[in-house]
Parts: C-alpha cells; structure tokens; sequence
C-alpha cells in the first residue's frame, strides 16, 4: 500500500484550520498528530469512528524509538452522536492544549436526529470550538460524504466561515494499487 | 368497595379518564377499570433557563403542575436541580413535551418519553400479565392494587388467556388466501375470503360471543388487519377487534435496521386496545419462544403484552433500566450526552477489544469437557458492579478492571447490576430447575420458552452497555466488562493448565478441555470449583463430548474458525454450531440430510463404521433428488437481502430471486429473507412466492447435489471422506446419472506444521523403521 | 457501535498486504514459504489480539518464529528417535 502523506502545517493558537477531505487524509493527520504529540499533550476528539490508532503508532516509529510517551501524550474521546460532540466540546479543558477533529460532520449526517436540530447542535459545536482557539490550536477534518452530498454542503457552510485556515483535498486520482502496464 | 382477584391484561392512556386498565378476572370476567394518572418530566439547565421554561409553561391552558426540586443525575453522580413538570391527563404529556422541546431545544431532558405501563409499574409495582388483588370504587376506578406474584416468581399460576387465532390458508405474500381460518375455544371455522359479507358477519359474531383477550394472527400486522379492516368499513359491518369502545387501533410504522452486523426487517404493527394482538410472523423471536417467551418478556421487562412481543431484546433491557432507574428516582435522560472519557490513546489498543477467541485445532478430539460461564457478561456487570456511574478514570484508584487504567467505585451498588441481579438470577435458578426436570414435566417446554426469552435479554444487556443511544450506556462500562470477561477466561485457561489439563479451545464465555483420564463429569468437579475460586463467577459444566469435531472455514479448510464444530455429548444429545445443519439459509434437503448423517455417526460407538451406511443414504437421497420425490418446499433456499437491490453490482441469487419478485409487482426491503429455488440455465433462481408455479424440471439437480456432497464432506471428512473422495464414492454406483465432479480446491497440499500431526509421508517412513 | 480499530485478523491482513510488491517478486517457491509463515501466525491471533501492541508486526512476527520453532523441536525429536532406532 502506498499511501500518499501530505505534511500539513500544525496548527496554531488564535486560528481554526480545516481540512476538507476524503478518507485517505487520515494517514497525513495521524503524521501531523505524531508531530505534535512529540511536543506534548494533544486532544484528539474523534466524531467518525476512525481514530487510527495504529497509523498514529506507525508514524510515531518512523520518528522515534520510544513511541509510548508519545502515544499516552495523545488524548482521545470518541463521540458517537453529535449530542456526544457537543456535550465533549463543552467538557474540554481549556489550557493551552492542542485539540484535532476527526470527522468533524459524520454525528450530525444522522437522520434520525432532525435537520434544524442538527444545525443547532452544530452550531453550538462551532461557538465551542472558536472559544477554544482562542487558547489553543484548533484543527478540524470534514470527511467528504458523497452519500449525503446535499445535507453535507449545508452543513459545511458554517464550519468553512468558521475557519481561518481551509484545505480542500480532492480524492485521488489515481488508484494506488499496481499501475496497468498498457 | 369492589374487589377481585386476576390478571392486568393490558393498560393504556386515555384522553378523558386518565389511564385505563383492562383486567381479567379469575372467576371469568374481564373488568375496564380506569385511574387519573398524572406524569412527570423534567427539564435540566441553567437557572435562568428554568425560569424563562417556568414562565412560559404557567401560561399553558393545560392542567400542569411545576416545582423546582433535586434529581439524580446519574453521569454526574450527584443530585442536580430540575424543573418538574407535573402533566395531570398522561395523555396530553407527551404532546406537551414535545412542543416544550421544541421550543426550547437548548435545555435537557429527563422522564420524558417512557411507555406509561413502565410508569405504572414504577408507581404501584403492578406490571402487565402480573397475578394481583385489585379493589375500586362505584364509578369503575381503581382505588388500590396489590401484586400477588412478582415478575421474578419461577412458576406464576397460569394466566386463564381466551385467544382466538386467526390465519390465512397461505402465506399472503406467496399466493392469493382462498379462506380465513379461526381458531377459538377448540373449534376451528373457515370464513371464505371471496364472500366479504358473510365472513364479516361470522367473524364478528364470533368475537362478541368469544370475547378473545389474544388475537394471534398469521400476518396480521401487515395483510389480515388491514384488510378485515379495509373491508369492514366498506360493508359497514363493525368487528369490534379493540375492547375498548370508541378507540381506533394503533398504528405503527414498518422499518429496517441494524442488529449485530445483520439487517433486520420489522413490518408495520397493528396494536388493538383492551384485547392483545399478537402477529406471529411479525413477533420477534416468535419461533424461538413463542406466547411463554413473550409472556416472560412482558412481565419482566412491565413492558404491555403487545409492545413486549415486538421490541428487541435490547429495547426489553431498556426498559428493565429505565424502570429501575423510575423506582430509585434516577432521572432517564432522553438524549444521552455523555461521550467517552478523554483516555490516552496507548489505552485504546487494550480497550477496544472484543472476547477472547481462540483458534481451535482442527479435527476430531475425544473426551472433551466444555465448560461455560453462566451468562458470563450480564455475571460480570452484577458480580463486579459494572455501570456508568460506578466506573471512575482512575489508574490508581483501587478495584481496578484489568489493564484498562478504570478503576470501579464499590461504595455502593450500581443502577446496571441493580437492574440486572434479578434477571440474571432468575435465569441461573430456571437452569437449575431445567436440570432437574424430567422430559415428560409438562411444565418442561413452558419453562424452556420462558428461559430462553431471560436468555435472549440477557445475551443483548452486554451489547446495549455499549450501544451509542443507550440511556444508561457507557462505552468505558462496555470495555471493562469485555476486559474482566478475557481475564476470567484466562484464569480458567490457567486453572485448567494447572490441572493438566489441555485446552482445545477457549470462545468467549467457555473453554474446551480435554485429560486423558478425566472422562466423567465428576473428574471435572474440582476444576470447576478451581475456576470459579480464581474468578468468582459462577461456571457450569455443559458436558463432555465422546468426540467433537472443530472444521476450517468455508473459504479455506486448513483456517480454523472458532465457532464452526459439532460434537456428541456423552449423555446422547449432539451440539452443532455453525454448519448447515444450523444455518437458517440452507435448504431443509441439506440440512436435514447433514443432521441425518451426524446423527448416524452418533449412533456407533466408533463414528467411522458408519461410512457405508452414510454413503448408502446420500445414493438414496440423491436418486429421491433426481426422480424429482425430494418436494420443492424441502429445495427453498432462504437467503437474506442485504442491501437495497440497487447497491449489488454482481446479483447474489437471493437478490435476482427479488428482481424476479419485484417484476411481479411484489417488494422486498433490505433484512427480508428470500425463499427461492435454484434452477437450470439463467437467471439461475426462481422466487417461491413469484405468482407462477416453480417447474419442477427446471430443478437445478446438480446445484443441490454438490451442495448436499459438500454438506455431508463436512461431517465425513474426519473419518477420511472429505469432497472429492465422498463425491467419487457416492457417485460410483452404477445407477447413478455421471454429473459432473467438482474440481480440486486445493491443489497444492498444504504442509501440516501442527505439532503432534506427522507429515503423512514421514508417518509412514517412521512406521516402516519402527516394524 | 462498531469498533475504531481493525481486529487482529484484519490488521495480519493489512500487513500481509503490506508486503504485496515484496511478495510478488518472489520466486513461486518462496511465495508459498511465505504464505505458510502467515498461515503460522495465525494460529496465534488471539494472543496477538490480546497483546494488543501498538506495532502488531512485531507480535506476528514473534508469532512466526514460535510456530518455527515449534517445528525444528518436532523434527528435532523425529531424528533423535531416527537416531536411536539406528543405533
């Protein structure tokens, strides 16, 4: 497998960056989570069920030798309902510490929770997130949902006026298994 | 004061009177008692949000009480400040929540959304279906009720039920019903379905002179309802299907969902009021447990007879929750907010993990005992106190659950395990008392039904620990049950190892284990009470196998699954797990030939003498295959729909069988299973419930032959009959048609690296040295 | 709610992958010692779950070589019994 690893910058404190991408970004943000957890402590607020815990020990390796301080550094709590984000968001220590988004919008594409509500909820997410930046870099990752390309612009809107900092990452072109000869 | 002795039948809220509750009393009346009811629901937030709710709900016209006052919060472990709202007619209160949430969607929510029998139960201890005493006054109210026998009895006296079954002569959905046939108080009537009238008529003559409290219905819920219904208002003939007068029927949505891994279809649901209506083939779990089961779940989970035979197992455990929490004034939020706990990631590896699993050792093993853990995950929620709110992120702290940095506050016992205790002991006492019931009990099949529906709850509280909308769920409670279940079964593991024992294999909640001279089930006594020393949970000694065989996977034989095995107890009876013979999609030829097989196996005392005679059944059986006297319905293949028909790229068969059907007019939704058979040329299927009838020459002969060789090679191939070899045997006799053979699987031959197995030509070369 | 991280078997899976290109440029041979040193670890895959390593490679390797070492002692003990019958 070959997997394209894109070094974003870290983020910094006063600024909310955003990555807009498919899947595969995941490998780059677990590099990027590396970097910043040799630093120190980092939360890592997981809305996608895709925390890659072993992608993140990978890249660890591929810098040190001692990857378990490293990895207790990271601090993560996966929220499975966008009630969850919210109520998470809100419980965040507010001290300096870095804090990434996986999947930032997969909880509120739930339909069983109604749209207004939904918007509501991610409204109040993004006020959070805001307060937050103000102490400490914030980053956030929106998967591209091609299934729910409507709802997901929707909510996009708000989450792309909210940041200072926007990466947009289209899939890959090209597939990355063996190339045809022909 | 009036006053009688009986059973709540069924019980609902009521836009006049309150609440209304329906009894039947055991002199053989049925009694309409009805009670004002008013409910509570809380809201929780900041004060001034509270004021600004308490403001505008003293303007409501509606008849509500308000107070600020202190609940517990379950999360927080502490109490927390709410405002009550007190809704006098329990049925306006769910309107008036809503519209409250509505308008203010930034506060939180407690009691809001509860069946109203579970807050009957929670107020008077009566329960639906429970045995109890019951006074009231002149008007008809309810005045006081008393429970005479508790949900968690091991036998309650019989409930004097009058069902009437109503079902069409066919299944609807395969072909057109001619009649209707009622079932009640022994007789048995078939009402004409082309003569709308007259079969209204009878049919309504027969409920007023039977007065059914069960309606149990084939199809009822989604053909049979709707249609009397349908054609009762067009003939202007009333049935009177709900007791209650003046009440349509109630009416609820068909949908699909997800249940470990499977998609499940429920179709729509007819509730009746006052009478119980229940559709068998829309009941959960109907096949398994039947009326006892559904009574059983009814009663234990207060849950109305008709909801109860319905919901999931995991929607039963619920409200076995919710309950308790109603009892001990626990607030039961309606949208759960908690997330995770912030948890380094190193922690993750360890935590998000499920059972432990092992690989077994392929082949035939003598004398091996197997020895489960009694409902291992709920034992492990009571015995170790196992909640959300008793779990505390402490690495430190003591009481720490293996490994996974938690630690577990004993000061005081849990809601979960609270819950829990009863059902769970419930269960292990109903083993016991199974144990020692004789076959001819006639209470035998009553108390199996009613054990495994425990069973079922209990099997589901685990999972719904850890499901992301369960009120009372934790995902750290979840994880540190999984954590204590993997270190009991390595204790057990270790005990058995330390008593020489070796372990074959270990799944979950059991291990196999096997000694060269412990053969008897008391030699497996003091292991027992070793295990149950290093865990403290309960085990129990399921039996011990003459020999049990553990095969390879579908895919690749020489990979090992851990739970495809079949086995023959000492006792006689034979376990099977994971091959056709169990599987609900394979066909009634094939799995019943494979039990066949097995059970001829079972009945030598060295398997292989019963090669020959296998082999003679499998020519016979494939001769009654081709002369066309293996009848179709015996060929349905009952495959399961997976997605919606547009995601398949490559049709499965069911999935062609379903565009057949829908050609006819007939949809299917993703969970439904698809009977089919399959046939000769393309699309390679026919759909048993197309309108046509199935040629019984277009029978896809040889399909079913390799699928009945290959069935049969799994049982077989132990005692050297494995596909190839079975396939040339069986078909070398000379009355046999050539079909054509299977090809090779495996054409390279794997080296066997077990130890203890010698390479087969090394085998031979040492026996040539040693003679 | 499903898992975050891939089971045991799936992660052998994604290693085995991992090495396809290594794989592929192996002689046919070899290719098949190769997958019989996977089939090996599997026999382990529960210890590796439980092991639960943050580089699982390691695990399965180690699991490889205990599966090895396994069948050099049972080779070991076919000469030895060899040996004495001859002498």
């Amino acid at each position: 497998m070959n997997k394209q690893i894109i070094s974003f910058p870290v983020p910094k404190t006063g600024k909310i960056s955003l990555v807009v991408a498919p899947k595969t970004v995941i490998h780059s943000l677990m590099s990027m989570l590396a970097v910043l957890a040799l630093r120190g402590r980092v939360i890592v607020v997981d809305g996608g069920n895709c925390f890659d815990a072993y992608g993140l020990a990978r890249a660890l390796r591929r810098r040190t030798h001692q990857i378990q301080p490293a990895l207790k550094a990271v601090q993560l709590s996966r929220a499975f309902t966008c009630y969850q984000i919210v109520a998470m968001l809100a419980e965040l220590p507010v001290d300096g510490t870095p804090v990434i988004v996986l999947d930032l919008l997969s909880t509120f594409l739930d339909e069983n929770v109604n749209f207004s509500k939904r918007q509501r909820l991610l409204d109040s997410s993004l006020n959070l997130l805001r307060q937050i930046s103000e102490g400490a870099p914030v980053a956030a990752w929106a998967r591209a949902h091609p299934a729910a390309e409507g709802e997901f612009q929707q909510l996009l809107m708000p989450l792309l006026e909210t940041a200072h900092d926007i990466w947009e990452l289209q899939a890959p072109e090209i597939p990355d298994h063996q190339l045809p000869l022909f | 004061m009036p006053e009688f002795t009986g059973w709540l039948l069924d019980l609902f809220d009521d836009p006049r009177e309150g609440l209304v509750l329906y009894f039947i009393d055991k002199k053989g009346a049925r009694h309409r008692l009805t009670r004002p009811f008013p409910v509570t629901f809380y809201a929780l937030g900041s004060d001034a949000q509270l004021r600004t709710l308490w403001r505008h709900l003293s303007n409501r016209p509606d008849e509500i009480k308000l107070c600020r006052t202190q609940r517990m919060d379950v999360f927080k472990r502490q109490d927390v400040t709410v405002l009550g709202v007190t809704v006098k007619n329990p049925y306006q209160a769910g309107k008036i929540f809503h519209e409250t949430a509505a308008q203010f969607p930034g506060l939180e929510y407690a009691d809001a959304d509860l069946n109203i029998s579970l807050r009957f139960a929670a107020e008077t201890g009566a329960f639906p279906l429970c045995r109890c005493q019951v006074w009231s006054d002149e008007a008809g109210q309810l005045t006081h009720i008393k429970v005479l026998e508790d949900a968690w009895l091991l036998k309650a006296t019989p409930i004097p039920l009058r069902t009437m079954s109503l079902a069409p002569d066919v299944a609807p959905h395969h072909a057109k019903p001619r009649y209707l046939i009622v079932e009640v108080a022994g007789e048995e009537y078939h009402l004409d379905l082309h003569t709308w009238r007259p079969l209204l008529i009878n049919l309504r003559a027969l409920i007023q002179r039977h007065d059914p409290d069960l309606l149990l219905t084939d199809w009822g819920d989604t053909w049979l309802l709707p249609k009397l219904m349908a054609q009762s208002e067009k003939y202007n003939i009333p049935l009177g299907l709900n007791r209650e007068v003046g009440r349509g029927v109630s009416w609820h949505e068909e949908r699909t969902y997800f249940s470990y891994g499977q998609i499940i279809f429920r179709g729509q649901q007819i509730h009746l009021f006052g009478r119980c209506h229940i559709d068998r083939q829309n009941a959960v779990l109907w096949n398994d447990y039947e009326l006892d089961g559904t009574i059983e779940v009814s009663r234990v989970t207060a849950l109305p007879l008709q909801t109860a035979a319905r919901v999931s197992p995991g929607t039963g455990i619920s409200s076995i929750e919710m309950l308790t929490a109603l009892r001990e004034g626990i607030l039961v939020p309606w949208q759960k907010q908690q997330a995770e706990m912030l948890k380094p990631a190193a922690d993750l590896f360890t935590a998000d993990q499920g059972g432990l699993v092992y690989q077994p050792k392929i082949g035939v093993h003598k004398n091996v005992a197997e020895i489960d853990f009694v409902s291992l995950y709920p034992a492990i929620m009571v015995y170790f106190n196992i909640s959300p709110e008793t779990i505390l992120p402490n690495p430190n702290g003591e009481n720490l659950v293996p490994a996974l940095g938690l630690a577990i506050d004993n000061s005081q016992d849990g809601l979960i395990p609270k819950a829990l205790r009863p059902l769970l002991e419930k269960r292990i006492e109903m083993k016991k008392h199974l144990a020692s019931t004789p076959n001819w009990d006639p209470f035998r099949k009553n108390f199996k039904r009613r054990a495994s529906a425990l069973k079922w709850l209990l099997v589901t509280c685990f999972g719904y620990l850890g499901y992301k909308n369960a009120r009372f769920g934790r995902i750290e409670a979840h994880q540190a049950v999984t954590a204590y279940g993997r270190e009991a079964l390595l204790r057990a593991k270790e005990a058995a190892e330390d008593m020489g024992f070796e372990v074959i294999q270990l799944y979950v909640d059991g291990l196999w284990v096997q000694h060269p001279q412990k053969t008897r089930p008391e030699d497996i006594q003091p292991l027992l009470l070793e295990i149950q020393e290093r865990t403290g949970l309960p085990i129990s000694l399921e039996g011990i196998y003459r020999w049990v065989v553990f095969v390879g996977s579908r895919q690749n034989k020489k990979r090992p699954v851990a739970n495809r095995y079949f086995g023959f107890f000492q006792d006689g009876s034979i376990k099977v797990r994971g091959i056709d013979a169990r599987r609900h999609d394979s066909t009634p030829f094939v799995s019943e030939a494979q039990m066949h097989l097995l059970e001829l196996l079972a009945s030598k005392d060295r398997p292989e003498e019963a090669l020959p005679e296998a082999v003679d059944y499998l020519r016979a059986r494939l001769r009654a295959l081709r002369s066309g006297h293996v009848s179709l319905p015996d060929l349905l293949v009952r495959q399961r729909l997976g997605r919606k028909l547009e995601a398949y790229r490559t049709p499965s068969p069911a999935a062609r069988a379903v565009m057949q059907l829908q050609a006819a007019g007939k949809e299917m939704r993703p969970g439904q299973r698809v009977p089919f058979i399959y046939t000769l040329g393309k699309p390679g299927v026919f759909a048993w419930d197309r309108p046509q009838a199935p040629n019984p020459h277009a029978v896809d002969v040889a399909r079913y032959q390799r699928l009945l060789l290959r069935a049969a090679s799994i049982v077989l191939e132990s005692w050297g009959m494995d596909e190839e070899k079975l396939t040339e045997k069986v078909l070398s006799d000379a009355s046999q048609l050539d079909l054509p053979v299977p090809p090779k699987q495996h054409p390279r031959k794997h080296r066997s690296n077990i130890p203890g197995v010698v390479h087969p030509a090394m085998d031979r070369a040492l026996k040539g040295q040693i003679q | 709610m499903g898992r975050t991280l891939p089971s045991a078997t799936q992660l052998m899976l994604q290693e085995e992958a991992s090495l396809a290109r290594f794989r592929r440029a192996l002689r046919r041979g070899d290719q098949l010692v190769f997958d019989d040193l996977f089939t090996a670890a599997q026999k382990h895959i529960s210890a590796a779950a439980y092991a639960a390593h943050a580089l699982p490679f390691e695990t399965f390797l180690m699991a490889m070589l205990l599966e090895e070492h396994k069948e050099l002692m049972r080779l070991q003990e076919i000469v030895e019994r060899l040996q004495e019958m001859h002498a």
